[in-house]
């Protein structure tokens, strides 16, 4: 898999022990992290716990990344939103003691707040392709769960997912591309 | 497990974001390690989705790197340096105690060296259990979200304000079957279309309340579903499902009426 080799570099580092090789990927992680679990959680005395538990998770579990099945941070991503839907789990009633209302009135809450607002070019995108998004990516949902939200299909659902991606890129090229033409021409 | 099927399906993207059950993990797996495109749509998924995580970023408090550093330093394994005598050279040079020394120090090395194996046993032992542990720990989170989903469903057909309803097939669909459940009083609908014959691709199920002789839109209804949230219509006085091209109909297609249930 496509792992960064500065990534790499540091996991090596970490699995002799080394705190700084740690530090190291905090720096350039924990905001991406940090962003997920305050989003999912949003509380932020919640949420720096859960980003210093997520670390302490990859300190002592490094030993069990494989970077053949792909990159340093979507293993981080799957701990850190797995700690955080596990602290969340803990401070709410596992089972809905009501019917469906219940569950509506928990989709209605889910509604985003300042810091959760959507940024980049995630946040061009049409709202049906960015609330899939967010909420199997931000909110921590399964597709089974995140279709019922959105009151669609689970087809339909994964199709905006699929839809979604494909614009994500499709928009990132457009902007590389225009980014080469600027530094081209700028220069020449 | 085919590639068309890992794609049609979306099931990298599950992958991906860690939903998937361990024994369909294992199959993505298997997938990505001899399908090299496969790899590379994956490998662009990735990227993607770290793009999105970046461009989402949030910068932490400088207080959570500082209390990471105190947890670490507080539970790891700081190692001292240990101070080195250097002895001076003794000019009443004793033979003896030098034997007794050597003897000592030979004892010291091969005890080290034993606990020194006993230790690294320990800790491959201990590396292993929390690799078990980590594993435990996600099988059992996915095993809370189904059994979560599974509570919901139960929970919302499982109540006596729930009123079944079953949707036979007519002619068209003599074999054809779908259970309504409608609750009046939050105002909810879910079908269960597990018995709809599956359908050509560029046509759905569709399904309509009928109020005051007007068929109103309640939802495509995809066939050999659990439960499927409808759009619960007032003062409805029946269910129907037709057939209409992919995507759903304004209005429905009443000769390709399947089934309809007063209520």
């Amino acid at each position: 898999m496509a792992a960064d080799p500065k990534d790499i570099e540091s996991i090596n580092l970490l699995l002799q022990g080394d705190k700084n090789a740690l530090y190291l990927l905090y720096d350039k992680y924990s905001g991406a992290l940090y962003g997920v679990i305050l989003r999912m959680c949003r509380e932020e005395d919640l949420a720096k716990d859960l980003l210093q538990e997520s670390f302490i998770k990859i300190w002592k579990n490094i030993g069990s990344y494989d970077a053949e099945k792909g990159k340093f941070y979507t293993w981080a991503y799957r701990i850190a939103k797995n700690t955080t839907l596990n602290a969340l789990r803990k401070s709410t009633p596992l089972i809905q003691s009501e019917d469906l209302s219940v569950y509506e009135n928990k989709n209605a809450d889910l509604e985003v707040t300042d810091y959760t607002a959507l940024k980049g070019i995630l946040s061009e995108l049409e709202p049906h392709h960015q609330q899939a998004i967010d909420l199997v990516y931000f909110k921590g949902q399964t597709h089974r769960e995140a279709h019922k939200a959105m009151n669609v299909p689970l087809g339909s659902f994964k199709s905006y997912i699929r839809q979604a991606l494909m614009k994500l890129r499709e928009r990132r090229s457009e902007l590389t591309l225009l980014i080469l033409l600027i530094e081209v021409f700028g220069n020449g | 497990m085919d590639k068309k099927k890992i794609l049609e399906d979306g099931l990298l993207a599950q992958y991906l974001l860690g939903e998937l059950s361990d024994d369909k993990e294992i199959l993505i797996q298997k997938g990505l390690k001899e399908d090299a495109d496969l790899r590379s749509i994956f490998e662009g998924l990735e990227e993607e989705f770290q793009n999105i995580a970046f461009e989402n970023a949030i910068q932490p408090p400088d207080s959570v790197k500082i209390a990471l550093s105190d947890a670490l330093e507080t539970n790891g394994e700081t190692s001292k340096v240990r101070d080195i005598t250097v002895l001076k050279k003794s000019d009443t040079f004793n033979y003896g105690r030098l034997a007794v020394a050597a003897s000592l120090a030979a004892i010291f090395a091969l005890s080290s060296f034993w606990f020194y194996n006993r230790w690294q046993a320990s800790e491959d032992n201990l590396k292993a259990l929390q690799e078990q542990t980590f594993a435990l720990q996600d099988r059992l989170s996915n095993l809370e979200q189904t059994f979560e989903v599974t509570s919901q469903r139960y929970q919302s057909i499982n109540n006596r304000n729930v009123i079944p309803l079953l949707l036979k097939g007519n002619r068209i669909f003599p074999e054809s079957r779908a259970v309504a459940y409608v609750n009046h009083t939050t105002k909810s609908v879910l079908v269960n279309s597990q018995g709809l014959p599956p359908l050509e691709k560029d046509k759905t199920y569709q399904m309509w309340a009928d109020v005051d002789g007007i068929m109103i839109n309640m939802g495509l209804l995809p066939a050999d579903t659990d439960l499927i949230p409808l759009k619960y219509i007032d003062k409805a006085e029946s269910f129907n499902i037709t057939i209409e091209p992919a995507g759903g109909n304004d209005h429905p297609t009443v000769e390709n009426l399947i089934s309809n249930v007063l209520l």
